[in-house]
């Protein structure tokens, strides 16, 4: 086969129209040779030839490719007649462009955080080590994990420690100091995960070891912003918390991690220590060939060996340690309500399906006569189906596209809204992309639902029955059977299904307003909170960091409109620090210590500025001060789980244990108050046991941990809006800490907001879809009646000849659509039931059976349904008689 | 359209139209008219081109490169569409004569035996 063969068609064919006129020509010749008058010459040689036309369709033919040239003609045809019907063209169009939309945003969401591969070389193989206990793995690793970790050279390749830069670091030395978010590392970490290195180098073995010196590599980001991009920085020295620091390397800007630094530092660690303090993160390479499982064997020995090095409290009875792959570690507990969206949004397709189905059954029952004319004349039934499905090929590609961009669009707007809590997607959503892969998946839906919704359409219309068809005078031959059973069992289905996803919707909704109405345990009101990051050598003691929160709080309370002023080294609502202690004088039973809880240290004035009720005993004063005896309040979820009868007031306790390492060398404290519980982990959650000491009170060396591990928390609360007096608090703050900056600067209304932001997406998508799918079964419904009514014409007028009062023709009509939407609402309620189960993990307050979704939804959707159905009903009255008659 | 009925004596047979067409212009160019009486009188009448299939062959043969055509004046005087055998169309015609004769041969000797068996 040639290329030649298919060009110059129309040339070509006029070409052999002349040649087969020569040819009839010579013919003719030789006719009139045989003695034939000239007459019947012609019409001999005509005869013997044939129909010159049959000769040149078929040369065309030969040079077309037949089926890409019917599609193409079935194309074009499809859009004329789709032109034809504006209306209709656009209702289709809208339907599959909502359907398709929200199935676009949620898949180029489980795109960028399930099924892309990290970004970093050989991805399979690195893996996250948690250490597992019997409440469940924990990924916070201490110095002798990390030292019997990466000491498995069987399974590992290599093997790095990072903590998330918590404490973050003063960039001095400019006219405006910065805070830093800085990462601690270890030698191995840019390894591990390939960063590239565009300058200088990284850590050497000797730099990450103790009293390594300072060096720090930067971040390209802060290398460009800083340091204009000077390659010369590296090899000179900046200033990072008021102390030199050699800068040693710049990382590639492609090195993206979850959590975002700006400069990274050795660890350091001594592998010697027996500290027990748990405080970042360890990730690992496997070696290759090496399995999981593999690895997971290995490290039950490892576990052992830990033991032994380190002691039997090291680790409690039927703990070990384990690996899991680091990709399923980032996605975390974000698979399954991501499932449960694209679960979801498969239904407002299917909705959209239905409809459209429906929309084109209509369609193509007025077409029958189009349709029945076009087989008389000999259309086959497959090109009759191909025809039709054309069309709503045409319809789905076209309105795939539209709703991809629409729903890319949305959800770009959704997640530059506020923080999603998605891990892997970027700031504001930036790592979800509009890429091939999401456009190659909405033409393949696009496709899919063309096939899906246009095929019964397509079939049941190329069943005509020709006669009947071609002799009827009118449109007006009403419904078939089968038509009006197709139709009535998609109307159903698209109930059921929009049932579904609003009480899905709904239970969301409640969950998400009781959370709001969940008491947080403390004031959101005017409160603002910043950030201090005190890591430098200066805050390795007790003693300037309480001068500094005294000095702080003075200055803050001298700001005209601020009513009350503290500090703390966690804020509610952000997961702080656990520790375990011993009651004094209780018996331990089976574990060394008595209990774990939450260990906050704060300034006396800390539950005065977040009104915190104090339910028993005294809070702190600033007499709680390192010379005072040890003091600690507890809060009621501590009270209630270790003294569920007797006084904690009457007890002492010794935190740390014993057990924890130097750096709890912790006084026996006396327990002298009980405050109200706050909802640290989330309102969602029950409130766990917490202890609280002065920050005047901390031995030197849990200073030096803390300062190193998390910033100082600054708390303002204030008569007037807080934002307004951010420069003077700023002020303020500097002045008390000798030239500090303070950083993330936020209300406690944002943290809450931020606390509640995956609910709030959830919610917000599920309501979304919820009404999407809501609405077009209420069009469903309603054009269904409407069509009923109008292909009924006929038989109103005749019912409203024979004496039928227009009141009872309304309620026949809005009886049948209501029979419809009935038979949709049972069955919705019975697979919602089995349904919303699924969603039980993600309400708060309410069950997954909660009467109010269950009674009020199936109401709420019926009046929708009502009130499409009383339009077609209104005009079933208006019927006059005698038109509907003279049509006849 | 593919007919299912045996081909009849004196159509020809699908797929030796082209050879007949390659062997006919080996004398030298000619015009459809004139292949057409050509292969017909060769053959003592005893194969009928079927006309409506003459003209397409042509040009398949043509989009093959085995023929080349001009316009040219034809011995009545009327204008006429003249084919020419390319070396490639020689080449062609050798190949399929080859395929022809040893197909033939191959069938006579079926039909031959049975004949000889059954005269027996």
């Amino acid at each position: 086969m040639t290329i030649r063969r298919f060009m110059y068609r129309r040339r070509k064919d006029e070409d052999l129209a002349e040649e087969i006129q020569s040819h009839l020509a010579h013919e003719q010749d030789v006719n009139a040779a045989r003695g034939l008058p000239p007459q019947e010459a012609r019409r001999q040689a005509r005869l013997r030839f044939g129909n010159p036309r049959a000769t040149r369709e078929r040369v065309f033919r030969y040079r077309s490719f037949p089926f890409i040239e019917d599609v193409w003609r079935d194309l074009r045809f499809a859009l004329r007649s789709l032109a034809r019907t504006p209306g209709f063209t656009a209702i289709a169009l809208l339907v599959i462009a909502v359907g398709i939309g929200v199935n676009t945003a949620v898949f180029s969401v489980i795109d960028a955080v399930l099924l892309k591969p990290l970004t970093y070389p050989d991805p399979q193989a690195l893996v996250q080590l948690e250490n597992t206990s019997s409440h469940g793995p924990y990924p916070v690793a201490s110095i002798p994990n990390y030292n019997i970790w990466q000491q498995q050279s069987g399974i590992f390749q290599q093997v790095a420690a990072y903590d998330l830069g918590g404490a973050g670091m003063n960039l001095t030395g400019g006219d405006h100091p910065e805070q830093l978010l800085a990462s601690h590392v270890t030698g191995g970490y840019f390894a591990l995960f390939g960063a590239a290195v565009v300058a200088g180098r990284t850590f050497t073995a000797a730099e990450d070891s103790p009293n390594g010196g300072r060096v720090a590599v930067l971040s390209y980001g802060l290398w460009k912003r800083h340091f204009g991009g000077d390659p010369k920085i590296v090899g000179s020295t900046i200033q990072l918390d008021g102390q030199p620091w050699l800068v040693i390397g710049v990382i590639g800007r492609n090195f993206v991690t979850d959590m975002p630094a700006d400069v990274w530092v050795p660890f350091q660690f001594d592998l010697t220590s027996h500290e027990m303090v748990h405080g970042f993160f360890v990730t690992a390479r496997l070696k290759p060939g090496i399995t999981a499982a593999a690895a997971n064997a290995q490290l039950s020995l490892a576990a052992e060996q830990f033991r032994r090095t380190y002691g039997s409290n090291a680790m409690e009875t039927g703990g070990s340690f384990r690996v899991v792959p680091l990709q399923e570690f980032m996605i975390g507990d974000t698979r399954f309500p991501l499932m449960v969206l694209l679960g979801a949004v498969g239904f407002v397709l299917l909705i959209a399906c239905a409809n459209v189905a429906n929309l084109l059954l209509a369609r193509a029952s007025i077409r029958k006569r189009e349709l029945a004319t076009r087989a008389a004349l000999g259309a086959g039934r497959g090109q009759i189906i191909r025809q039709l499905l054309t069309e709503s090929l045409a319809l789905s590609l076209v309105g795939g596209l539209l709703g991809s961009l629409m729903g890319f669009a949305g959800l770009r707007l959704l997640l530059s809204m506020g923080p999603s809590a998605i891990p892997r997607i970027g700031e504001s959503g930036s790592a979800v992309v509009l890429d091939l892969r999401i456009l190659l998946f909405t033409v393949g839906v696009s496709m899919l639902t063309g096939i899906v919704f246009g095929l019964v359409p397509a079939i049941s219309a190329s069943l005509p029955n020709l006669a009947t068809s071609l002799n009827e005078n009118s449109s007006r031959s009403g419904l078939g059977f089968r038509h009006g059973k197709i139709r009535s069992i998609l109307v159903i289905t698209e109930m059921a299904l929009a049932l579904v996803l609003v009480i899905g919707a709904a239970l969301l909704i409640r969950t998400f307003l009781k959370l709001q109405d969940v008491n947080p345990g403390f004031t959101t009101h005017n409160v603002l909170t910043a950030t201090m990051s005190i890591s430098g050598s200066r805050f390795q003691t007790t003693a300037p960091v309480a001068q500094i929160v005294r000095d702080g709080r003075e200055r803050l309370m001298a700001i005209p409109g601020v009513l009350d002023a503290g500090a703390s080294n966690g804020l509610p609502l952000d997961s702080g620090f656990g520790m375990i202690f011993d009651i004094l004088g209780r018996a331990k039973g089976e574990t060394p210590f008595t209990g774990g809880a939450g260990f906050y240290s704060i300034s006396w004035s800390y539950f005065s500025t977040f009104e915190i009720p104090l339910l028993r005993g005294r809070a702190f004063t600033e007499q709680d001060d390192g010379a005072a005896p040890g003091v600690v309040i507890i809060n009621q979820a501590m009270a209630r789980q270790y003294w569920p009868k007797g006084d904690p007031l009457k007890d002492r306790i010794q935190i740390g244990a014993g057990v924890a390492g130097p750096a709890f060398a912790e006084p026996p404290r006396q327990v002298v108050g009980v405050v109200g519980d706050t909802r640290d982990d989330g309102v969602d959650r029950d409130p766990d046991p917490r202890m609280f000491i002065p920050i005047a009170q901390m031995p030197d060396a849990e200073t030096a941990l803390n300062s190193r591990g998390a910033p100082l928390y600054w708390i303002v609360r204030s008569r007037v809006s807080p934002y307004s007096l951010r420069a003077s608090i700023e002020a303020a703050l500097r002045e008390a800490s000798g030239g500090l900056p303070i950083a993330h600067v936020r209300t406690m209304a944002e943290v809450e907001v931020r606390n509640t932001a995956r609910q709030r997406f959830n919610m917000l998508l599920l309501t979304v879809f919820g009404a999407a799918g809501l609405m077009m079964a209420a069009i469903g419904v309603y054009g269904v009646m409407s069509y009923s009514v109008q292909q009924r014409t006929q038989e109103l007028g005749v019912r409203m000849a024979l004496g039928a009062q227009a009141s009872n023709l309304r309620n026949m009509v809005i009886g049948q659509g209501m029979i419809l939407a009935g038979a949709g609402v049972a069955l919705g309620i019975g697979a919602a039931f089995w349904l919303t189960r699924l969603l039980a993990s993600f309400l708060f307050g309410v069950k997954a059976w909660d009467p109010v979704a269950f009674i009020v939804t199936p109401l709420l959707l019926s009046a929708v349904a009502l009130l499409a159905v009383w339009i077609p009903a209104k005009r079933a009255t208006r019927v006059d008689p005698m038109t509907a008659l003279r049509l006849e | 359209m593919a007919s299912k009925k045996p081909p009849e004596a004196g159509e020809i047979l699908q797929g030796t139209l082209d050879m007949l067409i390659l062997r006919t212009l080996m004398m030298g160019p000619a015009h459809g008219h004139t292949i057409a009486q050509v292969i017909e009188h060769t053959s003592e009448n005893a194969l009928e081109v079927e006309q409506g299939s003459l003209y397409p062959a042509l040009h398949r043969l043509e989009d093959r490169g085995w023929l080349h055509s001009e316009w040219g004046v034809s011995e009545n005087n009327r204008r006429a569409k003249f084919y020419r055998l390319t070396a490639k169309g020689r080449k062609e015609l050798s190949a399929a004569a080859g395929r022809w004769r040893k197909m033939t041969r191959a069938i006579g000797l079926i039909l031959g035996d049975s004949i000889a068996s059954r005269g027996e």
